[in-house]
């Protein structure tokens, strides 16, 4: 019988505001703090404080038997910070039962690796560094934005001490072979592959809710006894912490699943574990060879709902080439004002993507298209440009203060 | 001399419709006030807007009439035999429009051809001038019964001429010149050639050209969209005499740019007529070799989404801005910080955008194929298609002072020649000399 592993995502982008061409040159502000602040009361209200509040008794109720690991990106802690202090100390005492794994990724919850090397090792270590102020932990395990993976990126990893990384378990990537084994890149040391279960992982991410399924109303029975039916090492469910309220709203009984399953699932003779359990406890199965970069994303499983027409190609390939320029000032601010505008969602929102994907990209985008997120986005990167010409005027390069070391800078709180 | 008694059809009139149309009609209604006793039938005017010595007969304020008003029947497939209309059905929008206007593609489509009897007009005739807008699906039904009801009322009043703006108001120019002998002047301020494209053909088409055919007199408003007249229309030549448009003074005024960059501008609905995907490629063209430049797209319109994605494909997102449609102050702020104008539409009647930015003391690089080319004589041209010698022109004016000081100079001296006033005695003493009227 296989182990259960179970991880959340918990993030909220830093979205723009419908910033418009006469807005260029004259206002440094491009984010819309009123909707920002919005989402995250909202998704606080229905998802993060009951939710954490579900899993703290869940804890307590199985003692040290019910274990789940979490990821929060470091864009959602500040906003977190900023708006809802309160929803942050009760993360931090769900993680404080001791049943809860934080896991690592970039601050900025970006897409940055392959334009540089330097700007995700900078991202990687701000967000370890806030983990800590935090939480007072130490991630050992990693996992990229919308579970990026390829055989690169994984050797990059380990080689900033990281003992296990996240994966989509990708069909053509598994060759067959089940995502309940770990696995490992041939170009890694000894850096282990957990790979997502990605039928049963949507079996609640997304079927859970729609009555049309068949197998709806899922019950935490039927759903443990499917676990516990499954072969292999272990079941690894990821997904989006705010599947729970808020992709599946209350009245779906998504909570009252929740609440039942570590029962259940423990009844049925299963154990949980978290990510390090796994990788300290199971030895790699095979070989995980995996070229292309696939996500959790979309049908697809790669990085197209990010890279996929030419708006996205060249919004995020232009803020990435200021990167030079913009450490060169030597700003923090100005550093977290353009990191944050690396953040994935920025891309996701220019996405013409139709169909089903499509639907989902919508239901995300707060601005009227695709077209839209575009223009705000490129008239803020204009501004952002504006500026370093400005902060650069009449000095010239030779007379710039040299660029310090990138992983001084630390973005102020903003309370 | 006595002045002429004139009985002007207008379909677009500010403050209701601000469009190109409208704008024109106003201007020169308000200049021919002067040299003749006017009077203007329109499908909507706005009770509390008055023009002096303009009579403004909107038929969105007529009282329905007991019985039916005036006689006689005509079928109108007489010269309208097509049963889509392929025009765009928003000929004259231009960034700086109202609302009801401002509709993203209403470019192709379709709706029910005319109906075929043009009888005595009743309340039913009426109707249609109550609602929002006068274009839309049903356009045809409203050109319909704009003819019947200014066929109606025409009867009963005493004129000298009748004279027609553009297509919508041509039937019932027609229909008035049948019905009174008075003689028809028609006013071309645009052609399905212009807004569809020189392969168009369809039921505006066929109206352009039948009522061109039985005019008296027929005034483009360029000597190039009179060349399409006779050319393209086959229409004869002797009674075809261009009168440019005027262009009403403006307080201009320069403001500083936010941005340390030059900027160019676009002016217009984002429609092929206006040649954007040109802009597009001279932006790109210009930023090949000077990156300091923002070029800016004011206006909206079925090409939008397409430019926005070639823009990203050019690689020049950053350097290339789409502001969606303005408002009028925000058109005006837009030119106050304008380096150079650029217009580099495929067909363009007149383009009173470039006067308009001549008179912020914007340079302009135009298309040969429009009709301001004639007026604004010392701009630089060159064909539409023509994107390296555009940009050329553009980078000589960006990065060569004293060249963007004497174009400013030279187009002072055009822009005095350009007035109303100037358009309305043209056209009162064509009426003398062509019809002999007065």
């Amino acid at each position: 019988m296989p182990d259960l592993c179970l991880y959340f995502e918990a993030h909220q982008p830093n979205r723009l505001k419908p910033y418009s061409f006469f807005d260029i040159g004259n206002n440094p502000f491009y984010e819309d703090d009123a909707l920002n602040r919005e989402v995250v009361e909202k998704v606080s209200e229905k998802c993060y404080l009951p939710a954490n509040a579900m899993f703290r008794e869940l804890a307590a109720e199985h003692g040290g038997r019910f274990k789940m690991a979490l990821s929060l990106s470091g864009v959602l802690i500040e906003q977190l910070e900023h708006h809802r202090p309160d929803v942050l100390a009760s993360f931090v005492e769900l993680h404080d039962t001791g049943c809860v794994e934080l896991l690592c990724e970039t601050y900025y919850h970006s897409l940055c690796f392959r334009a540089s090397g330097a700007e995700f090792r900078r991202q990687v270590e701000l967000q370890r560094a806030k983990i800590r102020e935090v939480f007072g932990a130490e991630p050992k395990v990693f996992r990229h934005t919308e579970l990026v993976y390829f055989n690169e990126l994984a050797a990059f990893v380990e080689g900033l001490g990281f003992e296990g990384m996240l994966a989509e378990g990708v069909d053509r990537i598994l060759g067959g072979r089940s995502p309940n084994h770990l696995y490992r890149s041939p170009n890694v040391g000894a850096l282990k592959t957990l790979t997502r279960n990605c039928r049963l992982s949507d079996d609640l991410a997304f079927r859970f809710a729609d009555s049309g399924w068949s197998e709806h109303p899922l019950t935490p029975e039927k759903f443990a006894g499917w676990c516990a039916g499954e072969e292999g090492q272990v079941v690894n469910l990821f997904m989006d912490y705010e599947t729970i309220g808020e992709h599946q709203w209350r009245d779906s009984g998504i909570f009252e699943f929740w609440r039942g399953f570590p029962a259940a699932a423990l009844a049925s003779g299963c154990r949980f574990v978290t990510p390090s359990e796994a990788v300290a406890g199971h030895d790699a199965a095979g070989e995980y060879d995996c070229h292309e970069i696939t996500t959790w994303a979309d049908a697809s499983k790669d990085l197209s709902p990010w890279k996929a027409n030419p708006m996205q190609f060249e919004a995020k390939k232009k803020i990435l080439s200021l990167e030079k320029a913009v450490l060169a000032q030597g700003d923090p601010e100005l550093l977290h004002q353009w990191s944050k505008m690396q953040t994935s969602d920025h891309f996701y929102y220019m996405s013409t993507k139709g169909g089903d994907d499509g639907a989902v990209h919508e239901y995300f985008r707060p601005y009227p298209s695709a077209y839209d997120a575009y223009l705000y986005f490129m008239n803020s990167l204009s501004d952002l440009q504006v500026r370093l010409r400005r902060l650069d005027g009449g000095r010239g390069a030779a007379a710039r203060p040299a660029g310090v070391d990138a992983l001084n800078y630390r973005p102020a709180r903003r309370d | 001399m006595k002045r002429p008694n004139v009985l002007m059809l207008g379909w677009e009139f500010p403050p209701l419709i601000n469009g190109g149309l409208g704008i024109a009609c106003l201007g020169l209604g308000r200049a021919m006030a002067a040299h003749s006793d006017l009077t203007f039938f329109l499908p909507k005017t706005d009770p509390d807007f008055a023009v002096g010595n303009v009579e403004l007969l909107g038929f969105n304020h007529l009282d329905p009439p007991a019985t039916s008003v005036g006689q006689g029947e005509v079928d109108l497939r007489r010269f309208a035999s097509v049963e889509t209309i392929p025009a765009d059905l928003l000929p004259y929008v231009e960034p700086g429009e109202p609302a009801e206007l401002r509709r993203e593609s209403t470019a192709t489509a379709t709706g029910p051809p005319p109906p075929a009897g043009l009888a005595a007009f009743g309340p039913d005739d009426l109707a249609p001038f109550q609602s929002d807008t006068l274009y839309g699906d049903d356009v045809g039904e409203k050109v319909y019964r704009y003819a019947r009801v200014a066929a109606g009322l025409a009867e009963s009043r005493e004129f000298e001429l009748v004279h027609a703006h553009d297509w919508m108001t041509f039937p019932a120019g027609i229909e008035i010149k049948r019905r009174t002998g008075r003689p028809l002047v028609l006013h071309v301020h645009s052609l399905a050639y212009d807004r569809a494209g020189p392969d168009a053909r369809g039921w505006v088409y066929d109206i352009e050209r039948a009522a061109m055919e039985e005019a008296d007199l027929v005034i483009p408003v360029s000597r190039y969209t009179g060349t399409i007249c006779t050319g393209h229309y086959g229409i004869d030549p002797g009674k075809v005499h261009f009168v440019h448009n005027g262009a009403e003074p403006v307080r201009a005024y320069r403001s500083e740019k936010p941005f340390p960059e030059k900027m160019v501008l676009f002016l217009g609905r984002l429609t092929g007529q206006k040649g954007p995907e040109f802009f597009l490629e001279i932006a790109a063209k210009v930023l090949e070799g000077n990156r300091d430049v923002r070029f800016v797209m004011a206006g909206t319109g079925e090409r939008l989404k397409e430019l926005i994605e070639a823009g990203a494909f050019r690689d020049v997102g950053d350097r290339l801005h789409f502001t969606g449609f303005l408002n009028k102050d925000k058109v005006n702020h837009l030119l106050s910080m304008t380096d150079v104008y650029c217009m580099p539409s495929v067909s363009e009647p007149f383009g009173l955008s470039a006067v308009e930015a001549a008179q912020f003391d914007i340079p302009a690089v135009i298309s040969k194929q429009s009709g301001v080319a004639e007026v604004l004589t010392h701009a630089r041209m060159a064909d539409y298609w023509d994107v390296d010698l555009m940009a050329s022109h553009i980078n000589e004016l960006l990065t060569d002072p004293a060249a963007h000081a004497a174009a400013v100079e030279a187009s002072l001296e055009d822009q005095r020649n350009c007035t109303w006033d100037a358009a309305a005695g043209r056209i009162v003493d064509l009426y003398r000399a062509e019809l002999g009227v007065c």
